[in-house]
């Protein structure tokens, strides 16, 4: 029996590891009550064994190739291990800037880390699950966890508000995801993205109608994950009402996983239809792309304006996608740098609001240069890269998912990319401008709200590593770009 | 035929069950209206020859998670007048048009020739073996990852529990102090 079922423990150890780490800090946090430093160790050394693991699949992938495991759930190859990595790179930069968060939760705090551990699994699931019935277990694992997260400071409405509203809509969306799966296994015969691209280039379908709807249903399933325009109504609330220090994670875990699962659906299992799926994903990517800019300029708080700028992120991404196998480098490239400069971005905004709060509304930063030079500089910075100007990473991000998508013959829809991305810096330079050409709002006196502000610990680690990681491959992406472009669905 | 017949009724009833799930006012009559929904999933489950997963669902649905919701209902008491006004406006027309839409274009579907349910078994296919000892060869050989997987959403289970339940309510006992 074991034959059949071919067991790995190397496919699925980042994830086992994962398990064993939460398991581990809930079971001393029941026993011994220990500070949150000993959780800290706990995590650190999980999340090494984890990527230490993930670099054996590395190894393994390159050198021997691409394999298959668990009867064929899950599929380690280039694609799935460079989501891994980004998606524990994710991981502990947002499990960094949620520290403030895990401490000042107290007892609460140890179940904050175990359902971030299960988000990453869930996530990596999804990334290299090779069968959609596995795919719909990770989104599941991932979603639920977040959930959870979004509403864990249950001391305030705002929070309740955002783990409802996202809970509601993502549920939802899970039951279009798993309706896509049965109307793709009624017209294909097979839960396997193998299975069914063998099936799709051996036979004609003359009546592919249930196919179709199938789909477009896995499609919109993944579309509500990512927050793409007309599925994204859930995200500005969520931002906003969820603690400032875990909503980097949220955001930038979800959009990682959803665009794995999405990237080897369309690719590996319905390449023949690429002519259907391109075409609908261009449609997403435009509606994406024109409300997320457009509803951008009109917020005043700037978690909404962050999540609207996420809007049109994921239609940027899509738009890259929607060059099919040939785009997918330049998604990874777009999802790898956009996600360090979310949770970079969020950092500073758990900074000025506190680990725990809810909503940022914009006049907190105002004249945040005087109160403090260096979140002002890094934040002005990630707004510049995800406005796309040229020595970011963001640039070089968005050059590419244009350049693809202009090559597979979506020209319109990269002239309306790029006029939203002009129209973009308007919003992203509107906060600048907040930060070094206004007063503080309230007399800056010590011992007030409107004091000195400094990004402590952990904190002001994930700054600099993720302003590094912006700069550095802004102005240099060759071996970044090189190492991606082999990380295609195997 | 039979098939055909016993679709028909059940698939009338689930549809009924639903329908009442939504419009009833008083929400046990809504509970009973997911209840026979369930029960006639279940009968599908049966003319499938899918035996166990008809016990389950009998079992865990009808009768576990539903005692569970009538509980929660007697809990939250279920004369409390409930306020059943739409906030949104034009919220219900627009319900109506989006659901219209939906049918519109399953017709169209339908009717315009490009659509064929089963395209991928072809023939009768094997025959199914619903037992609870078949699922149980299948659930720890080929399934054997996702059933794994499912113990992580125990564990986010029982850590989402305590996460989202274990803390002191403030507000309430600033009430109880009479400060405001």
């Amino acid at each position: 029996m074991s034959d059949l079922v071919n067991v790995s423990y190397l496919a699925v150890g980042p994830e086992i590891l994962l398990t064993l780490g939460a398991v581990l800090v809930l079971m001393i946090d029941v026993f011994r009550q220990p500070s949150a430093r000993v959780h800290a160790w706990i995590v650190a050394a999980t999340i090494l064994a984890a990527t230490v693991v993930t670099w054996f699949q590395w190894d393994r992938v390159t050198g021997e190739g691409p394999f298959l495991a668990f009867s064929d759930m899950v599929v380690i190859d280039e694609y799935g291990v460079i989501a891994s990595f980004i998606l524990l790179l994710v991981g502990a930069l947002g499990l960094a800037v949620a520290w403030g968060m895990v401490e000042r939760l107290g007892r609460r705090g140890a179940e904050g880390i175990v359902l971030v551990f299960m988000a990453i699994a869930g996530f990596q699931f999804m990334a290299v699950s090779a069968n959609l019935v596995m795919m719909f277990m990770g989104l599941e694992i991932a979603s639920i966890s977040l959930y959870v997260l979004a509403g864990i400071t249950r001391e305030r409405p705002e929070a309740d508000e955002a783990a409802l509203k996202y809970f509601l809509l993502g549920s939802f969306a899970s039951a279009v995801f798993i309706y896509g799966v049965a109307l793709a296994f009624a017209g294909t015969g097979g839960v396997s993205v193998y299975d069914i691209g063998a099936f799709l280039r051996g036979s004609v379908l003359l009546k592919p109608g249930v196919l179709l709807i199938g789909m477009a249903l896995l499609i919109t399933g993944l579309a509500f994950k990512l927050s793409a325009a007309p599925f994204h109504v859930w995200a500005p609330d969520t931002y906003q009402g969820s603690p400032a220090g875990i909503v980097g994670f949220m955001a930038a875990g979800a959009k990682v996983g959803a665009f794995a699962g999405l990237g080897r659906i369309v690719i590996t299992a319905f390449p023949l239809y690429e002519a259907e799926w391109a075409v609908g994903l261009a449609i997403l990517a435009t509606i994406s792309i024109a409300t997320g800019t457009l509803l951008a300029i009109a917020q005043s708080d700037i978690r909404r304006l962050l999540a609207y700028s996420g809007v049109a992120h994921a239609g940027f991404i899509l738009t890259g996608l929607t060059a099919g196998e040939a785009g997918m480098p330049a998604v990874w490239f777009y999802l790898a740098v956009y996600t360090v400069q979310l949770i970079g971005a969020f950092a500073v905004v758990a900074a000025v609001a506190g680990p725990t709060a809810a909503g940022s509304p914009m006049s907190d930063y105002e004249g945040l240069s005087r109160r403090s030079p260096f979140l002002a500089a890094v934040l002005a910075l990630f707004m510049l890269a995800m406005s796309g100007v040229p020595l970011t990473a963001g640039f070089v991000g968005k050059f590419g998912a244009f350049a693809v998508a202009w090559r597979a013959d979506f020209e319109w829809l990269v002239i309306v990319a790029l006029v939203a991305s002009v129209a973009g810096f308007f919003f992203y330079l509107r906060v600048i401008v907040l930060m070094y050409m206004r007063e503080p709002a309230v007399a800056e006196a010590p011992g007030t709200m409107r004091a000195r502000l400094e990004p402590v610990g952990a904190l002001r680690w994930v700054l600099i590593i993720s302003t590094a990681i912006t700069l550095a491959f802004g102005i240099y992406p060759t071996p970044l770009l090189d190492l991606l472009s082999t990380a295609l669905p195997f | 035929m039979t098939e055909l017949v016993l679709f028909f009724i059940f698939g009338a009833l689930a549809l009924v069950g639903g329908l009442t799930v939504v419009a009833a006012r008083n929400p046990v009559h809504s509970a009973m209206g997911l209840m026979l929904t369930l029960f006639s999933l279940a009968v599908f489950y049966v003319v499938q020859a899918a035996h166990f997963v008809a016990a389950v669902q009998v079992i865990v649905y009808a009768g576990a998670v539903m005692t569970l919701f009538l509980f929660v209902i007697m809990l939250i008491g279920v004369d409390k007048a409930e306020n059943l006004s739409e906030t949104i406006r034009l919220q219900r027309p627009l319900v109506v048009l989006v659901g219209l839409t939906v049918v519109v274009v399953g017709v169209f579907v339908a009717v315009g020739g490009r659509f064929a349910w089963i395209t991928g078994v072809v023939g009768a296919g094997p025959e199914v073996n619903g037992t609870a000892e078949a699922i149980g060869d299948d659930l720890f050989t080929t399934w054997l990852l996702p059933f794994e997987a499912t113990s992580l959403l125990l564990i986010i289970a029982s850590a989402g529990a305590l996460a989202l339940a274990f803390f002191r309510p403030r507000r309430r006992e600033g009430k109880e102090e009479g400060a405001p």
